[in-house]
């Protein structure tokens, strides 16, 4: 239902079936009670015998709050093992560790695809760089050939704006600058955003695996003109 | 006398017309069929006179080289003169270019002497910028040269007329938002003075007196009291709570349709920074501190907070805090960094003036909190009745003891992040400034440190509230006491070690990304623990559903359903793609208002008895109920989807796809516009919340001591309570229904007692 990409997918998918569940016991058990306990003729009757300036009686079971300690625990340690993967796809290692290799050298293909469990996994990666100003953003495809990157204009919405062309099926390292404040490239369509700080350099992979063209916004709030930092990313084949 | 009425009358209608009488533009005298004449008698037909260099239509306040001409007539070379012209407009205003031609008036030119020779002449007309159309009106005379008495005569003349359209009507001038928001605080303000005095007629009608006045208010502005304390603070959180919501109508009004240009970005980032700091700092912990105020000394059997004058300081430290951060608001240029005002935007000098007295209200606020978690963790240890030992404590008292212990501890780092702020802003200091090897995280780590925390200080307290209203509603013990004690307990101490989860996308290293990713999930499992006790509470119970039952429902499904929404956050897969979205904002929409603020609702409902000693009009509390959850919920519940689908946050719009590109599906701008109905409707919902109380201050049914049928020490008191709430000689002993109790303290409850207290005797407080 979620539609970004297959890595999201899998991981929305697996969280919705265990929030339904949840939610399911939690509000069924919560609409059970509310009906089946409603006072019938607005009466009242003192349950547990409560009576001002005494500590009501002892109400609990030890056996039910354990097991509603320890199965959630188990849920939690499930959850966050299924997205440790996603963790080290999303922000993987370069080198033969890594989803997507090291380098690629002259005129090698990242070749990248998804794999079973929705990670994208490449051969190798292109290196390029992205520079974020208040509010612009400057590609620089560094020595990547024309066909794999290349920068350009486009008009969006009247206005003019950067654009970005990338390959189908190759996978790129971007290495993040800022010149002024921290921004942050979101980029829809690969399902990656990342912040850029000024006097930090951050990284983030662009797995493009499909063509597309979409527009790439700024995900940190930048000053004035935030809402207008955007970009054409198009992934042509 | 009906003449002098004639008269009168006459005179005064002669004296409105009369300004509205306008002279003919081409003057009184010598007036022809043909228009008035310069020097000559005659208008010629073969006189030509033209206009040239006139736009179509001008722009405002443009320049235009104007020429003005003729041919014909006896004006020619060799002449001793050769003619001359009169040009007048009907708007904007002339320059003369050479010395042929002089102003006769602003709009008005003719020739010099000098100019006397030509037959064409060149003017500059600077168009006028109200947008309305101009007429031109030419008149020129074509000389025969022939000087002497009749020297004007065989002239001819003739005119020519030109138009230059405007642009339409003048725009009207741009609304200025912040002209409108002070028009809304000062107008409520002033029905807040309305209110208050009438209150303060409805305390003694028949006795109403002006010299009773000062005495009332001074012993309002003075005094020390938890309870006067309490409601001070109640009323300033119910009043930041409207402005906050008005700033929001604002934001949705402005993201109702994409591409809106409501307001600007500039006031747009400035609205959306001042809603967050207003909800979270003016209205969320007043209205927490509020309660905390009331009802904590009257549950532990306290005739007061232990430190009375420092508690009044830290009220009055918030209005006037209030003033300092609107201030940069009414300056038209407050703060506009988001409320989380990240570095190092907020020390840079495209943030606007206002963040540095954003800041210093900021500060006295850290002041205030620092102060009143002194006051509560002392009152709360040392002047609880006699038997009411740790554990025999109410759920609220708990929850305040959490929250307060938190706030204590994180407060201070925010308080040093503004202050380095504020000299970087000021004095030029270079904390987070990147060129003098400052570093802006440093800034996030601070502000998140202190403010994951935070979020739970104000969500903490409602929990204590469900507990105590869940639990009297049931007629029951709420179950598992002592678990509910060490959750929230647990909550407070993890709450310190997950703030990472605000900087996932903040380049992290992977082991510290995956242990905050660990920890945030473990949040869940205290969390999950209160709301399955909540749900056991209602077993077997037989609940009449008034109005604080009801919002304690709402809460357990909105809080719930924030609490599993934010399960999404620390998996980091996603986390990538959903921080900075929508789906971020419906997360703590959900869990803020879904979880504190419906809490307190509940709490409004189930204390106001006692603290004001009238009851609420039940029908229309079930009125705000139903309205108030269900346009709730219509505001907050499409946010999700719409940040999946990639809506980002603190935007000023958001664009749909188009043939050339991809964004926001089609749906994602009707969509906005529902969210932004519901916000109206939500809003108004909230008015009948206040017209219930004000109803039922004037003319409510009066309560009796204990309406619900509750256990602590507050139902003991009359509604409202006495002052001093106890009398100190005669505090109230805590019986337990329970046999086998512990009263005496542990080692290390008896080694905190020998921290407290000077005394051997353990029982003394202070006073």
């Amino acid at each position: 239902m979620a539609g970004v990409t297959p890595l999201y997918d899998a991981l929305w998918e697996d969280y919705i079936l265990w929030s339904l569940f949840v939610g399911a016991i939690t509000f069924g058990w919560l609409y059970h009670h509310t009906f089946y306990y409603r006072s019938d003729d607005g009466e009242s009757p003192n349950v547990d015998d409560l009576k001002v300036g005494v500590f009501p009686k002892d109400y609990d079971n030890l056996r039910l709050e354990v097991t509603w300690t320890v199965l959630p625990f188990i849920l939690i340690v499930w959850l966050t093992y299924i997205s440790w993967a996603p963790l080290d796809a999303v922000w993987s290692q370069t080198g033969p560790d890594g989803y997507h290799g090291s380098e690629c050298m002259e005129g090698e293909s990242s070749n990248n695809y998804v794999d079973e469990g929705g990670y994208v996994r490449s051969d190798c990666y292109h290196v390029m760089s992205i520079d974020a100003q208040q509010w612009f953003w400057e590609f620089d495809c560094m020595e990547l050939a024309g066909d794999l990157c290349s920068t350009d204009f486009a008009t969006v919405e009247g206005e003019t704006k950067p654009l970005l062309n990338l390959k189908a099926g190759e996978t790129y390292l971007a290495t993040l600058t800022s010149q002024d404040v921290t921004h942050a490239p979101k980029f829809t369509n690969f399902g990656m955003m990342e912040d850029v700080i000024p006097g930090v350099e951050t990284n983030l992979w662009l797995p493009a695996t499909e063509e597309i063209s979409f527009l790439m916004l700024c995900a940190e709030f930048c000053g004035d003109n935030h809402a207008y930092m955007t970009a054409q990313v198009t992934v042509n084949g | 006398m009906s003449r002098r009425l004639v008269i009168f009358s006459i005179l005064a209608l002669a004296m409105v017309v009369a300004p509205t009488v306008t002279s003919l533009p081409s003057g009184i005298s010598g007036v022809k069929d043909t228009g008035c004449n310069c020097h000559g008698t005659d208008t010629s037909d073969s006189v030509i006179a033209s206009i040239s260099g006139l736009p179509e239509s001008y722009n405002a306040s443009v320049t235009y080289a104007v020429t003005v001409s003729f041919t014909g007539g006896p004006g020619s070379e060799g002449n001793a003169n050769i003619g001359g012209f009169n040009l007048w407009a009907s708007d904007g205003s002339f320059a003369t270019v050479d010395s042929s031609t002089q102003l006769t008036g602003p709009s008005e030119a003719t020739h010099t002497v000098e100019g006397n020779d030509q037959s064409s002449w060149i003017i500059e007309w600077t168009a006028p910028d109200s947008g309305k159309d101009v007429d031109f009106v030419l008149h020129t005379n074509s000389v025969n040269g022939n000087e002497g008495d009749s020297g004007s005569s065989g002239d001819m003349w003739n005119k020519a007329e030109a138009t230059v359209l405007g642009f339409g009507p003048p725009p009207p001038p741009p609304v200025d938002p912040f002209k409108v928001l002070a028009t809304l605080i000062l107008v409520s303000s002033v029905l807040l003075s309305i209110v208050v005095l009438y209150v303060f007629y409805r305390n003694n009608p028949d006795g109403f007196e002006w010299e009773k006045f000062a005495p009332w208010i001074t012993e309002w502005l003075t005094s020390t009291d938890h309870k006067k304390i309490g409601t001070l603070y109640f009323v300033q959180g119910l009043f930041f709570l409207g402005v906050g919501g008005i700033m929001a109508m604002m934001i949705r009004v402005q993201l109702s349709s994409p591409g809106n240009d409501f307001i600007s970005q500039d006031y747009y980032n400035q609205f959306f920074t001042l809603h967050g700091t207003t909800m979270i700092f003016l209205a969320a912990m007043p209205l927490i501190a509020g309660f905390a105020n009331w009802i904590v000394p009257l549950q532990i059997g306290a005739p007061d907070l232990a430190f009375p004058r420092l508690n009044a300081l830290s009220f009055w430290l918030q209005p006037v805090s209030a003033l300092l951060i609107f201030t940069g608001v009414f300056s038209g240029a407050g703060a506009d960094t988001g409320w989380t005002g990240y570095a190092p935007y907020v020390v840079t000098e495209t943030a606007h003036a206002g963040v540095s007295m954003w800041a210093a209200g900021q500060l006295m606020l850290v002041a205030s909190s620092t102060l009143t978690g002194i006051n509560f963790l002392t009152t709360i240890a040392v002047m609880r009745a006699p038997g009411m030992g740790w554990f025999q404590m109410p759920l609220f008292t708990w929850s305040i003891l959490v929250a307060n212990l938190m706030l204590f501890l994180s407060i201070p780092a925010f308080g040093v992040g503004l202050i380095q702020v504020y000299l970087d802003r000021t004095i030029g200091t270079g904390f987070y400034d990147v060129s003098a090897g400052g570093d802006p995280l440093l800034w996030s780590h601070l502000f998140w440190y202190f403010g994951h925390p935070e979020v739970y200080v104000v969500v903490v307290p409602a929990f204590g509230v469900i507990s105590e209203v869940v639990a009297t509603s049931a007629r029951r013990s709420i179950f598992g006491y002592k678990s509910m004690v060490y959750a929230m307990a647990g909550i407070g101490i993890v709450a310190f070690i997950v703030y990472g989860h605000h900087m996932f996308t903040s380049g992290m290293s992977p082991t510290l990304r995956f242990v905050t990713m660990l920890t945030t999930m473990l949040v869940a499992v205290p969390t999950g623990i209160k709301v399955f006790n909540w749900l056991k509470t209602m077993h077997g119970g037989s609940l009449v559903y008034r109005t604080h039952t009801l919002w304690t429902l709402g809460f357990l499904v909105t809080f719930t359903l924030g609490g599993i929404s934010g399960m999404f956050f620390p998996s980091m897969g996603m986390d990538v793609h959903l921080h900075e979205t929508y789906f971020v904002v419906a997360h703590f929409h959900y869990v803020l208002v879904g979880g504190t603020v419906f809490g307190f609702f509940a709490a409004i409902y189930y204390w106001y008895p006692k603290m004001t000693g009238r009851m609420l009009d039940e029908r229309l509390g079930v009125l705000h109920f139903l309205t108030g959850f269900i346009s709730y919920n219509a505001l907050f519940w499409p946010m999700h989807r719409l940040g999946v689908v990639g809506m980002i946050r603190r935007t000023h719009t958001y664009y749909i796809t188009t043939d050339d590109f991809q964004a926001l599906p089609e749906w994602a701008a009707d969509w906005n516009m529902m969210i932004s109905i519901s916000a109206f409707l939500f809003f108004a919902s909230n008015l009948i919340l206040v017209a219930n109380m004000i109803k039922s201050l004037v003319r409510g049914e009066k309560a009796p001591a204990d309406p619900w049928g509750g256990w602590s020490f507050e139902w003991m008191t009359s509604s409202p309570p006495p002052t001093p709430s106890f009398d100190p000689h005669d505090i109230p002993t805590l019986k337990n229904a329970n046999e086998h109790v512990a009263n005496e303290p542990g080692k290390i409850g008896k080694w905190f007692q020998r921290l407290m207290v000077a005394d051997d005797t353990v029982e003394e407080g202070s006073h």
